[in-house]
């Protein structure tokens, strides 16, 4: 009887916490989002079900490739210490994973914009031979073999066909609620922290010379910039021109997020830099002219050793420890794994 | 055209066709004593030649006379960028590129000696919705010898989809196999080609059915 009684109410708790509201909690500080889950309702069991399929490696062609291979929480959902990420058949990918996080204020995705749809982004890392490497209808095939997947579609979608659409949806949901925006620096704007001296020093520094791209509080405007990068030949990679056709937009790359700085190295788009200080002698003294360097950057920006150290300071307050250590966003298998150190450099 | 069959372009270019696929959007007939309205629907027919039941569709008609269809080849911008689509658009049926988000308008594969890839693979993927490089086309196709048809009841219009390659390679840019073998990625290049398969459907046949 006893063992029955706890069954039910096991039942009973766990249907209130799957029916859980699972509210999209807009940041104070933030603009409002692109993407609002308008015709994707976010539930609690769509996040599970996208959560679950972010860390099922069985989306890639050999199993070996999960999404969280290459977006790894304790790096704030970029690769750790690696300029290029590891893919199908021993190969590298051709750019730096970036993090993961505040996606749903992404109008345009990938460091070239060419992804249109926060939806359609998982398709790029599926399909490409270097990445995942699988086909669509191979991974729906595996979806519907197995036991728990189709009672899992089921429960979100209210009935268990399995087609590249819903996988799409459930994984946006567990994507777009990725939202890190309770660093130190998020604390000292809302009035429950203050900067040391140093950090204070740094952020006038930064809002003087960094700011008009990496503008708060996304720290990027989304806008594509020749930051004066030479180009690597053996990638060739030139950036947005890829995407529009138009030369004008030759080597721009997307201005990425300086949320979590401490945490996504390497940087640049082909992770050629390892450390933050080598990042701002490039803006000090190793621009590139070129007909599509961004004005701004011809004289370079000076930065001092002064400077750094602060600007350092600074950008160590855009560390979101509590995003890095939230259990919801972990392996749901495994939990919260061992994270790797925080790297200053 | 008939997949795996030799051709011979005007130019004296041999190729087969092994796969042939192009969206049809938003078809409906063309009267030719009254204007045709079209309501904002959003409708796609992926066409693949290889499956025959993709290559002819069934339209709603009103009483009128009508002298063949109009439709766009490709999909509207305005529906290129909402995100996880199903049905004729879902990603899966091999259309939509991934790393340049987008439907293509059509894809053309096969084979010719001329070509000048391996395998002798020619490959035309056409797409790109963004100006000044659409391969989005309103297309006007009429029946052959422009025959009116006249609908006297609502009966359904039943359309098979024809295409005739020479117009594509003899169109405005002139496509030489051992030139343009290949062409995968949106651009200029994608637009013109795109502009030679505008004349590419001829030989339009309508029948009615109850």
């Amino acid at each position: 009887m006893k063992f029955f009684r706890t069954i039910i109410l096991i039942g009973i708790f766990g249907f209130i916490w799957i029916n859980t509201p699972f509210p999209f909690q807009i940041p104070k500080n933030f603009p409002p989002p692109v993407y609002s889950f308008q015709k994707n309702p976010l539930t609690k069991r769509g996040f599970e079900l996208g959560r679950k399929l972010f860390y099922d490696g069985r989306l890639s062609k050999d199993g070996n490739f999960p999404c969280s291979s290459c977006h790894q929480q304790f790096a704030a959902f970029a690769t750790y210490e690696h300029r290029l990420s590891h893919g199908f058949n021993n190969q590298f990918s051709f750019r730096n994973a970036p993090g993961l996080f505040n996606l749903a204020w992404e109008r345009e995705l990938n460091w070239d914009g060419g992804v249109n749809h926060i939806e359609v982004q998982p398709l790029a890392p599926l399909l490409d031979p270097h990445e995942m490497a699988e086909d669509l209808n191979q991974i729906i095939g595996k979806l519907k073999k197995d036991k728990l997947y189709p009672i899992l579609f089921n429960q979100v979608f209210g009935s268990p066909e399995i087609n590249s659409q819903r996988v799409l949806k459930a994984l946006t949901q567990f994507t777009a609620s990725l939202i890190s925006a309770n660093a130190k620096y998020d604390q000292v704007k809302n009035g429950t922290a203050r900067y040391n001296q140093y950090e204070q020093k740094g952020y006038e520094i930064f809002q003087m010379k960094c700011a008009r791209c990496h503008t708060e509080p996304l720290f990027t405007d989304f806008s594509y910039r020749n930051t004066g990068l030479s180009l690597d030949t053996t990638i060739n990679d030139y950036g947005r021109m890829r995407i529009t056709g138009k030369k004008e937009d030759s080597l721009k790359f997307r201005v990425p997020s300086l949320r979590n700085i401490f945490l996504t190295n390497p940087y640049g788009h082909d992770g050629r830099f390892s450390t933050i200080s080598e990042v701002l002698e490039h803006y000090n003294n190793g621009i590139i002219p070129g007909p599509t360097l961004d004005s701004s950057l011809r004289n370079g920006i000076p930065i001092s050793d002064n400077d750094r150290f602060y600007l350092i300071s600074f950008l160590g307050t855009l560390t979101d420890s509590g995003f890095i250590k939230n259990p919801l966003y972990s392996d749901p298998e495994t939990g919260i794994q061992n994270y790797a150190p925080v790297d200053r450099h | 055209m008939q997949l795996n069959k030799k051709y011979r372009n005007p130019f004296g270019e041999i190729y087969e066709i092994s796969r042939f696929r192009l969206y049809i959007g938003n078809i409906r007939p063309a009267y030719t004593d009254k204007e045709t309205k079209l309501k904002k629907s959003s409708s796609y027919q992926l066409v693949d030649f290889s499956d025959s039941t993709t290559t002819y569709m069934e339209l709603p008609a009103t009483t009128g006379t009508c002298n063949g269809v109009e439709f766009e080849l490709g999909v509207d911008s305005a529906d290129q960028n909402h995100g996880a689509q199903s049905g004729q658009l879902d990603p899966s049926k091999g259309m939509f590129w991934t790393w340049n988000s987008g439907y293509q308008s059509f894809r053309i594969e096969g084979y010719s000696p001329f070509s000048n890839q391996p395998a002798h693979i020619i490959a035309y993927h056409i797409g790109g919705y963004r100006y000044p490089f659409s391969t989005v086309w309103k297309i006007k196709m009429n029946t052959t010898n422009d025959e009116v048809f006249k609908i006297t009841n609502d009966y359904k219009i039943i359309v098979e989809v024809p295409v005739e390659l020479d117009y594509f390679f003899d169109g405005p840019t002139p496509l030489h196999i051992k030139d343009i073998s290949s062409c995968t990625t949106p651009g200029e290049m994608s637009r013109k080609i795109s502009e030679n398969f505008i004349g590419s459907f001829t030989g339009l046949v309508l029948t009615s059915a109850p």
